[in-house]
């Protein structure tokens, strides 16, 4: 049901996104910021989902939020000349980076798992 | 039910992640980024060099086989009298119409841009050194009984012309940039009251265009590069 909901909002977000009429250049950096806010949140959710503590209010809070304020820090650092959307960018990388390592692990450490527990069924039956 | 509403959220945010990310990357791939243009730029500008580099080896190779003429020349008129005096004649007229070097002495006159800043006055153009400034100042050169004259090494010959080529000016049909250096080789007292009161680059000055004029005992000017030819006009027997 939830993949099944994935899947065709994808889609349907991608043929939509195809036919869409563009932005003008000015607004894109803007945008660009934001997606890189979501796909942090995104990837937040998955550790959180991992850890056992993912809770949909603030996945969606979060994803949202952190776009929007995303946004408004670009337009606030246009204002006052400084590139403040370096810093979203470096907190959100960074941040999606420590995500992918702790989801790294967790799927690592479950296929050594399974590995070890193969080899010991292996061995048990040799024996 | 729960599970419907999870399911009906993570669809909409998918579709909001998808939709930005199509929108984003078909507006980046719209736009010229200014990446590919520097990088057409730089060809276009290693291309200029390339032939600007060809162009100098093929003009030394011409000053060469010149050269070779010249001596030549000297070598076949060396023991006849009539011939001698043919060859200064030649020598002479190069001279004059700016086919040879010369060296002498004369005035350095320097037009260069103004300093000030082009949002302090009305009309930008005004703080600029114009075709016009410089046809009228090597006017006043002509005037004051200079024989040969030069602007940024660029020979002025009696089929010279000046004109605007933008943020240049073309002499000879070459591009040449500010600051303009003008020497004129003739009587530097003569050439010198140039810089008299209400002449012309005194009005340039007072425009905040920087004009100076420097003597000098020791004056080389180039000659032509290009060729003068003379197709139409006949002499008149």
């Amino acid at each position: 049901m939830i993949f099944i909901a994935i899947l065709i909002g994808c889609i349907v977000g991608v043929l939509v996104g195809v036919n869409a009429p563009m932005i003008s250049y000015t607004y894109s950096s803007y945008l660009a910021i934001a997606i890189i806010a979501a796909l942090d949140s995104v990837f937040g959710g998955i550790t959180s989902v991992i850890n056992k503590n993912f809770d949909l209010k603030i996945f969606v809070t979060g994803f949202f939020g952190n776009a929007i304020l995303a946004i408004l820090l670009t337009i606030l650092g246009q204002k006052l000349n400084v590139d403040i959307y370096l810093a979203a960018i470096v907190v959100f990388v960074g941040r999606m980076f420590v995500n992918f390592a702790i989801i790294r692990r967790y799927y690592v450490d479950k296929w050594s798992n399974m590995v070890k527990k193969h080899e010991k069924k292996v061995s048990k039956i040799e024996e | 039910m729960n599970k419907k509403i999870i399911s009906i959220v993570l669809g909409i945010m998918c579709f909001t992640l998808t939709l930005g990310i199509c929108i984003q990357v078909r507006t980046v791939k719209n736009s010229n980024s200014t990446v590919s243009q520097n990088y057409e730029e730089n060809n276009l500008r290693a291309e200029v060099l390339k032939y600007k580099e060809k162009y100098e080896n093929k003009y030394r190779e011409l000053e060469k086989a010149q050269e070779q003429l010249e001596q030549e020349r000297q070598n076949s008129t060396q023991n006849n009298e009539s011939l001698e005096k043919k060859e200064e004649e030649i020598k002479q007229g190069n001279k004059m119409i700016g086919l040879s070097e010369v060296t002498g002495p004369g005035v350095i006159v320097t037009l260069s841009d103004s300093k000030q800043e082009a949002s302090s006055v009305l009309n930008p153009s005004s703080l600029l050194v114009h075709d016009a400034d410089v046809l009228s100042v090597i006017n006043e050169l002509k005037n004051a009984g200079a024989e040969a004259i030069s602007i940024n090494g660029q020979r002025l010959v009696p089929t010279s012309s000046i004109s605007c080529g933008g943020n240049i000016i073309d002499i000879n049909g070459e591009k040449v940039g500010a600051p303009f250096e003008i020497k004129a080789i003739g009587l530097p007292e003569q050439l010198s009251a140039l810089s008299r009161q209400g002449g012309y680059l005194e009005i340039l000055k007072n425009a905040s265009i920087g004009a100076e004029l420097k003597k000098s005992n020791n004056i080389t000017i180039p000659k032509y590069t290009g060729i003068i030819s003379y197709q139409y006009a006949q002499t008149v027997e």
